[in-house]
């Protein structure tokens, strides 16, 4: 049903200088027109925001052009609003202790991140989580550091590997 | 609640400064004309500098780092931190015992208590030490690359520490076996073989193949050809040794093919490693290198030439001619470089945990990259690397009054450097953020729609 051109973002080049891509792609978002796509060029695939915006009501198509090379279109899709919980694989838990977790409130992407810059993002996160709230965020690698650090405040972590970063749920204690 | 200290290792930063104390005291030997490049390679002087530079320096550089690094790699604690002091005092005390031994060789009857007692409490320090980076690497399942690494390092170095023990008995027991006589006056070369090679090379590539990654964004994981370069490395230093070994104490003829089997596999071993490396230097997505790791580029450029130079030498028969250059690129070209410069991330990375752990997250903190000035050290490595390279080539040369002065140039670099980390230990040019914005917040977004 759309009725506008989708809009362009071009995000390859604040990728490739290390920049944060997620604030424009919201304010892009924020600004579309009712039943405006959004068409969004990206250096990898940015598998977490399909979560985000799948919330927001929007359903993705990825186009995998080469190296670096992505294109995503991002459409209106009240199927994707009304059914958010099916949006995210479910964990391969490791414990087992995520499957009862309600869904994640925060998205944080740390990939293209150096260390320990993840790492102070979470527990920047996670000081704003309410009890019981689960933060899901995309890291490069597995964050060894960052495990002692969330012992210590009483967060539990869920910890799944994939092709395009570490997938980690963050639950707040308490 | 203090866990981030806790994570820390407590005696680390210790182990580094007495390891950077010995490294100045190895380089001063050699330019005080006292040692080599003055006298010969064997002479008592020259076993003490040897020894300063190797079991003070670079034995305590690695274990040090290792008592920080096993923990996080493995996510097992170590036993105690008490064995890293335990083994810090040990090989202090061992070191300083050696070196009046190894000085007071040829005559004093002193030399004959104190080189084997010295290399004893060495002995018992590194099996103290490896024993508690065991625990942690023996639970570790799946074990990572890094880990198998730094096991096979540690069994070098235990065959390293045994070789030099037997060595100072039969240097100072007049009444040796034949059989200390005869690995004596052949078996040194497997003493550096197993150290230089086995212990402190298999255990800095391990180290190297966790950091590297880590700090360039490259992916971590190294695939085939990573595992080529343990198995050849690992399996090319246990074949080169055993067969030299045992060639050294029985006549067999057939015992120089696994030898120069193993050889080949180490310089195949090494080759493939600095592929990887550039690999790694590739595959960053991260496009601004940071410091330590473009000054890093100076250590694998020695291993390169001392790999190529060793083959070369190898091939026309002249690798005792050359013997003094390799272990000069090898010892504070390679090994050192990688040291010095991993250090400067190293110390900067501890400080900044240790100053700031508690306070991530609930209120803004100075970055890494705020504890160093990264301007005024990449001078310093820069000179290093360019006096060492003088110093291989005066040494190249027979130039042995230029090459004190090139080591002189690289000691001052080194001394500077040393203030470098230990400013970023002490915070001296952390700046406070408190008042600018947080880097912790800026770009968290919330999830509409999804909490209730």
């Amino acid at each position: 049903m759309t009725t506008t051109a989708p809009f362009t973002l071009d995000v390859r080049p604040l990728l490739q200088s290390g920049g944060e891509p997620l604030p424009r792609i919201l304010k892009a978002v924020s600004e579309l027109e009712p039943g405006q796509a959004l068409r969004l060029l990206a250096t990898f695939e940015p598998i977490p925001l399909y979560a985000v915006l799948g919330r927001k009501g929007f359903a993705h198509a990825a186009i995998h052009h080469g190296k670096d090379d992505w294109e995503v279109l991002f459409t209106p899709d009240p199927q994707a609003a009304a059914e958010p919980r099916k949006q995210r694989p479910a964990p391969a838990s490791h414990s087992g202790s995520g499957a009862g977790w309600p869904e994640p409130t925060w998205t944080l992407d740390n990939r293209g991140l150096e260390p320990p810059e993840p790492m102070v993002r979470i527990l920047s996160a996670l000081e704003d989580l309410a009890p019981g709230e689960v933060l899901e965020a995309w890291n490069d690698r597995e964050p060894l550091l960052l495990y002692p650090e969330l012992e210590a405040r009483g967060a539990a972590i869920e910890v799944e590997p994939g092709n395009s970063g570490v997938h980690l749920l963050i639950r707040r204690g308490g | 609640m203090n866990t981030t200290a806790d994570r820390l290792s407590r005696w680390t930063p210790s182990i580094f400064a007495c390891a950077l104390v010995n490294l100045a005291l190895g380089l001063l030997l050699a330019i005080s004309g006292l040692a080599w490049p003055e006298t010969p390679a064997g002479a008592p002087a020259t076993l003490a500098m040897v020894h300063l530079l190797t079991i003070g320096w670079l034995m305590l550089l690695m274990l040090g780092a290792l008592f920080q690094f096993v923990p996080v790699i493995t996510g097992r604690k170590l036993p105690s931190q008490w064995f890293a002091l335990a083994t810090l005092v040990g090989v202090e005390l061992g070191l300083a015992s050696m070196v009046c031994g190894f000085l007071a060789l040829g005559g004093n009857a002193l030399a004959a208590v104190l080189l084997p007692i010295g290399g004893s409490v060495v002995v018992i320090a590194v099996l103290t030490g490896g024993a508690a980076l065991l625990v942690p690497l023996m639970r570790k399942r799946p074990r990572p690359l890094s880990a198998w690494f730094i096991l096979a390092g540690l069994a070098f170095l235990l065959l390293t520490v045994l070789l030099g023990l037997t060595f100072a008995f039969a240097l100072t027991v007049p009444s040796a076996g034949p059989l200390l006589a005869l690995l004596l006056a052949s078996g040194v070369a497997y003493h550096v073989l197993a150290g230089l090679g086995g212990w402190f090379t298999l255990t800095a590539i391990g180290v190297s193949y966790e950091l590297l990654p880590m700090f360039m964004l490259a992916p971590h994981e190294r695939g085939r050809l990573g595992k080529a370069v343990l198995w050849l490395g690992a399996g090319g230093f246990a074949a080169a040794l055993a067969a030299g070994l045992a060639g050294a104490l029985w006549p067999l003829r057939w015992i120089g093919v696994p030898e120069q089997a193993g050889r080949l596999a180490i310089v195949l071993a090494l080759a493939l490693y600095l592929v990887d490396v550039a690999r790694i230097y590739h595959d960053r997505r991260r496009r601004q290198i940071e410091l330590h790791n473009r000054a890093a580029v100076g250590a694998f450029i020695s291993l390169g030439f001392t790999v190529l130079l060793a083959a070369w030498a190898a091939a026309a028969g002249r690798l005792a001619a050359f013997a003094p250059v390799l272990v000069l690129l090898f010892l504070l070209g390679w090994l050192s470089g990688l040291g010095l410069t991993q250090l400067y991330k190293i110390v900067a990375f501890l400080s900044w945990l240790q100053r700031f752990g508690n306070r991530l997250g609930r209120a803004p903190v100075p970055r890494v990259q705020d504890l160093v000035n990264e301007q005024r050290a990449a001078g310093l490595f820069a000179l290093y690397f360019t006096a060492l390279g003088a110093a291989a080539v005066a040494v190249a040369f027979g130039q042995p009054v230029a090459t004190r002065a090139a080591l002189a140039v690289s000691l001052l670099a080194v001394l500077l450097l040393a203030r470098e980390y230990a400013r970023a230990w002490r915070g001296y040019y952390a700046v406070d953020r408190s008042s600018g914005p947080s880097s912790g917040t800026t770009t968290l977004s919330r999830i509409k729609g999804v909490h209730p």
